[in-house]
Parts: structure tokens; C-alpha cells; sequence
């Protein structure tokens, strides 16, 4: 899980924050604080269903579920349906 | 819902709204999610000859003092005695937060019942000229500014619009824009109320969450009409997956209005590529220029074909404010899009500082009038005065014209949109000037172009006090990030922190934007990589 943790802080860093010196950890809130922005949230769902390999039904998920990693990695363990 | 049940919803929240206190000519502001409540009690307000105003929801970002501190300056500015919101948590938030000194009730909006009684008869007579509701402006909640209406206003416009877009009755409408935006309430929602066309809504967060449902309910629906910002046509064309598009049936799309936001020929192209394969028209993007200070729309492009584009030279276009042809793929050029031809109605000029006329192919400020132009700012007659002067609207946007179209190319004010939400750098900058280790007036804030999302990002730079200061950068910066997404729902891209004197000051002392973002671009390259990959000009030179 760890390993899937870190995959998932440097993809916000790099690919969504483009901040790579940024100070992240699992349980740093990320929406409600302002360091990403909600349309951020799509690429960050597509990117957790591609490293939990699941499928996961946007429509029931808010915001605040996907506010930490951690958060986001017990949602997909939740809501998530292996992939086909 | 057919029309016959939403007058029916309609009739019965008037009659709530009624025995809540409120009475024709009297203000009500709506704090309500998107859904049929929302727009029931706004038609039910307006049955009462009452004046609704649709603001923002709050959601788990929002600081409720904030908030409630914000709608407080609000409901002084238009004196209302009712705020209408839907659940008892909403209720419980305002009635904690809201300051005392609000003398306004609130009150939870009549619960939803569809049977099939006919309407209670509680309808009035509007008078023509009467305020028919509100819309408001970007700005903090407490500072924006109320643009009021008149029922014969809106129906000008509507009646322009629908000609402009040979609308008939088989047209069906998709939106999921926000009610409290011009575009989602007139467009999406008044228009299509007004000519008993059918209306598919969802709500923005459950859109922003899930892009492909638009695509699925468009297609589901046969929508054939729908208004977007410029950056949801990149969004959807980057957000959902080439094996759901397949699903998706689009021939049904005869318009898709590319509106409220800069339009890049670059989003457009990605949509219709993106999904020609749906059954997507390639001339099915439309244009408009709008504004909520006229209800609605100035210009619309032709239903017929693509908006025309023009190449012009670039350098020549920021440097002299002068449309040059150039080459199409040449380095040096940049793609304008037409937002199209007047609507019926609309007079626009485009003049230079001193209001003389600019000629065509020449920047210059957009000015506008036309027969549902809105009066002023409710109880705001010094921003009124600034705004209106001589019949013209002063919209503060850049454009040219070439052939009658009329080609925006950037903004005189230093507004920055972000998504299609409009935010004035100067409510960023109180924000941050909040902040006890941020010197007071030294924080500039700027929008740079995000070409992933096609809109824009929030940059902000301030100075600290002290030197020392510095060893808390990482704290200062979240604390200020917290602030602003608190306040105004939008998430600063990054904050560049600076000892005391950084900032550039004018000959008058205060802090200059322009220079100041020409220093930071300077101190940071990858900024300004950023800023150059624009494909529209920006404005910050005198014209």
C-alpha cells in the first residue's frame, strides 16, 4: 500500500500540482485546503482506478472523499469493481 | 416534469414564500443546490411579483463564517427580509453564522409534492418594467455586485437569442452550468421556461466529477442545444476515456455555444476531433459574447458553419493593439475565433482610452448598448455611474472587429476566469493581505493560461513583513491557500512568497500588477513558459 501511496503523492506533484519540491504526505488535505483544484479530481480518478487497478463510479464519490490520499485509497477500496 | 407540474411546484412555493412574509417587490435570496427546488422557488418568487437572487452553494470547502459573513453584505445591499435555502444543515449554518445584525429570516423552501391538482392561482400581473430578479457579478460574496433585471429586458433578449439561433419548439437543451451564472440561468434555464423547450440539468459538481454523463445525457436525451466555457470542450476531449465515447450518439447536437470564457481554436478542435467519431457535426461549436449586465448575449455566431478565424501576428497584436495577417503555421501567429455578429437589438463600439473609435482590425475597449441593457447595480449607483455612462456599458474587455464579427482578444480590467468563474485579482489580494505575516497592500494576484485545461490558473506573489518570516514559508502558504479556497472556492495554482520591497510599486505607490508579474516571470522561467503558451493576446500594455 505504501508503494501505491507514493505513486499516487508524486503524481499530485508532479503532474497535477507541477510542484515537485511541495511538502505531501497521505493525510494532507488537498481540495479543502486549495493546494488542488476539484477539475483536478477527474485526472486524479482516473489515475487511482489505473493504480488500484479498478473501475470506480465517479457519481458516488464527493469531493471530500478524495480529500487525502488516504482517503481516496479507502474510497477505491470501498466503491472500486476490478477492471476487465 | 412537464410544464403543467412545474407550474403546479411553482404556485405552491410562492404560496410558502408567501406565508413566510415575503411580498411582491420585496428581495429573496435563494441558497439552494442545483435541482427542481432550487428553480421552483425562483418561479415562485418571481409568481409573487417578489425579486429572487440566485447565489453560490456553500460546500465542504467553504468557511462558514466566510460565507455567512459574505451573504450578510449581500442581504444589506438588497435589503432582504428572506433567505430560501433546502435543508436543515444549510439552515443551521446560517442561523450559527449569519451576523446578528442580518435582520433577514430564513426559511427552508416548501418540500417537493407532484400531484395532479391544478395551480392555486397566485399569480400576478408582472408590470414590464419591474425588476424581474438578480444576477450577481464576480466578486467576493459580500462585495459582488447585483445586476437587476426587468421582465421586458429578458424577454428582448430571449427573443433576440432565439431568433439569432433559429430556436423551435423540437429543440431540447443540456446544461450543467450554475444557476447563479448568467449563462446557466438565462440560457439554460429562463430561455428554454420562457419557450416551453425541454431542459436536461445536472449539477455542476456531479459534471465536474463524472465530464462523460453530459455526453450521456445528450445522447440519451437527444439534446440538441447546450453552452459551454471554453475549457469544458478541453475537458471533455482530455477527461473521458476513448472506449466511453464510443457509446455516445451525438448527431442530435446541432449547437454547442463556446461562451464566458476566452475561446481557443485549440479546445475547439480537440472536441470535435475527440468525439467525431460520436456522431459530433464538425461545425457543431458556436460562439458568443456575453454578459450579465445585458442578460445575456451581445454577439452570436452564425448557426450555419464554423465561427470564422483570423491569423494575425502576434507581437503585433500585444505591441500595437493591431490585427496583422500572418501565416497560419508561422511561428509569430496566433488564431483569433469570431464570437460572432450583434444579436438583434445590440450596438457595440470598440474605442481607445480616450474613447475615440478604434477602426477595424484595431484593439480597443468593447462598449455596449442595447434594448435589454440592465440599469445599474442594485443600490450600488457609484459603481452604476463607473459602468454606465452616456447609455453605454464599459464591459472592460478587449476585442476588434474585422467583417462585422467581433473578435475579444483580452480584458482591460485584470479579471482572471478560471473555469468560467470570474474572480477579481483584488479579492485575492485582500485575502492574502489578511494574513498577519503578508505586508498590508503588497500582494499582487494574476491569471496565467493552463493550455491543459484551456482556462486559466491563479497566481499570487505577496511580501512578507519580516525577513524572518520566511522560516514559516511552507505554513504562510497554506494558511493563505486555505484562506482563498475558503472564501472563494478557487484554488490558488502557486504562491510565490517575497521579503519586504519585492513587489514593484507605480509612481502613485501602490503595488503594480504588470510589473510585478514581469519580475516574477523573470525570477521564475517556468512561469513564463507558461504565460507565452497562450494562444490569445493578453493586454497589459496601453492600447
Amino acid at each position: 500500500m505504501s508503494d501505491q501511496f507514493e505513486q499516487m503523492i508524486q503524481y499530485i506533484k508532479r503532474d497535477v500540482m507541477r510542484r515537485p519540491d511541495v511538502q505531501l504526505d497521505e493525510a494532507t488535505p488537498l481540495v479543502s485546503s486549495g493546494l488542488i483544484d476539484s477539475l483536478a479530481l477527474v485526472d486524479i480518478l482516473m489515475k487511482l482506478e489505473d493504480v488500484t487497478r479498478t473501475r470506480l463510479p465517479a457519481g458516488k464519490i464527493q469531493p471530500k472523499d478524495m480529500d487525502t490520499v488516504q482517503l481516496m485509497f479507502a474510497t477505491a477500496a470501498k466503491l472500486g469493481k476490478p477492471r476487465k | 416534469m412537464s410544464f403543467g407540474e412545474f407550474t403546479r411546484l411553482a404556485d405552491e412555493q410562492a404560496q410558502h414564500l408567501s406565508l413566510s412574509g415575503l411580498r411582491a417587490g420585496d428581495s429573496v435570496v435563494l441558497v439552494m443546490p442545483q435541482g427542481i427546488s432550487l428553480v421552483a422557488a425562483f418561479a415562485g418568487a418571481m409568481v409573487l411579483g417578489a425579486v429572487p437572487a440566485i447565489l453560490a452553494y456553500p460546500n465542504f470547502k467553504t468557511d462558514p463564517v466566510k460565507y455567512s459573513q459574505g451573504l450578510a453584505g449581500v442581504l444589506a445591499n438588497l435589503k432582504s427580509p428572506l433567505i430560501v435555502v433546502d435543508t436543515s444543515s444549510t439552515e443551521t449554518l446560517l442561523l450559527d453564522h449569519l451576523p446578528k445584525t442580518a435582520n433577514t429570516k430564513v426559511t427552508r423552501a416548501a418540500p417537493l409534492q407532484r400531484d395532479e391538482a391544478p395551480p392555486l392561482g397566485t399569480w400576478r400581473r408582472s408590470v414590464p418594467e419591474q425588476i424581474a430578479f438578480i444576477q450577481h457579478s464576480a466578486g467576493t460574496t459580500g462585495l459582488q455586485k447585483g445586476v437587476a433585471l426587468s421582465h421586458a429586458a429578458v424577454l428582448r433578449q430571449i427573443d433576440h437569442l432565439a431568433r439569432a439561433l433559429n430556436i423551435t419548439e423540437s429543440d431540447r437543451i443540456y446544461s450543467w452550468l450554475p444557476l447563479y451564472h448568467d449563462m446557466g440561468l438565462i440560457a439554460c434555464f429562463v430561455l428554454p421556461l420562457v419557450l416551453h423547450l425541454h431542459v436536461v440539468m445536472q449539477s455542476p459538481t456531479s459534471w465536474v466529477a463524472q465530464p462523460a454523463t453530459m455526453m450521456q445525457l445528450i445522447s440519451d436525451w437527444r439534446c440538441s442545444l447546450t453552452w459551454v466555457p471554453n475549457f469544458a470542450l478541453q475537458f471533455l476531449a482530455r477527461r473521458v476515456r476513448i472506449e466511453d465515447r464510443a457509446a455516445f450518439d451525438l448527431t442530435s447536437l446541432r449547437a454547442v455555444i463556446n461562451c464566458s470564457e476566452p475561446v481557443r481554436a485549440q479546445s475547439i478542435d480537440e472536441f470535435v476531433n475527440a468525439y467525431a467519431a460520436s456522431g459530433l457535426k464538425p461545425t457543431v461549436v458556436k460562439t458568443s459574447y456575453a454578459m450579465a449586465e445585458n442578460v445575456f448575449a451581445v454577439t452570436q455566431s452564425h448557426v450555419e458553419g464554423s465561427p470564422p478565424r483570423v491569423h494575425v501576428d502576434r507581437q503585433r497584436l500585444l505591441q500595437d493593439g493591431l490585427a496583422v495577417g500572418a501565416e497560419p503555421e508561422s511561428s509569430g501567429s496566433t488564431c483569433l475565433v469570431s464570437s460572432g455578429t450583434l444579436v438583434a437589438g445590440q450596438e457595440i463600439r470598440v474605442v481607445d482610452q480616450n474613447d475615440m473609435e478604434r477602426q477595424p482590425g484595431e484593439v480597443g475597449e468593447i462598449l455596449v448598448r442595447s434594448d435589454c441593457l440592465f440599469d445599474g447595480y442594485y443600490g450600488r449607483p457609484d459603481l452604476s455611474a463607473q459602468a454606465l455612462r452616456d447609455g453605454w456599458y464599459h464591459t472592460g474587455d478587449l476585442g476588434l472587429q474585422i467583417d462585422g464579427e467581433l473578435y475579444v482578444t483580452g480584458r482591460s480590467k485584470d479579471l482572471i476566469i478560471v473555469a468560467g468563474k470570474n474572480i477579481y485579482p483584488h479579492d485575492i489580494e485582500h485575502i492574502v493581505c489578511q494574513h498577519p505575516a503578508i505586508h498590508d497592500g503588497r500582494a499582487i494576484a494574476f491569471g496565467v493560461p493552463n493550455p491543459n485545461l484551456g482556462t486559466e490558473d491563479i497566481i499570487v506573489v505577496a511580501e512578507v513583513s519580516r525577513e524572518d518570516d520566511f522560516l514559516d514559508d511552507a505554513k504562510i502558504q497554506n494558511a493563505l491557500r486555505d484562506a482563498i479556497v475558503a472564501e472563494l472556492d478557487v484554488a490558488a495554482r502557486a504562491i510565490y512568497l517575497k521579503p519586504p520591497r519585492w513587489i514593484v510599486k507605480s509612481t502613485a505607490g501602490k503595488a503594480s500588477r504588470a510589473a510585478t508579474r514581469q519580475k516574477l516571470s523573470g525570477e521564475h522561467p517556468e512561469l513564463m513558459a507558461y504565460d507565452q503558451s497562450s494562444s490569445v493576446g493578453r493586454h497589459e500594455r496601453p492600447i
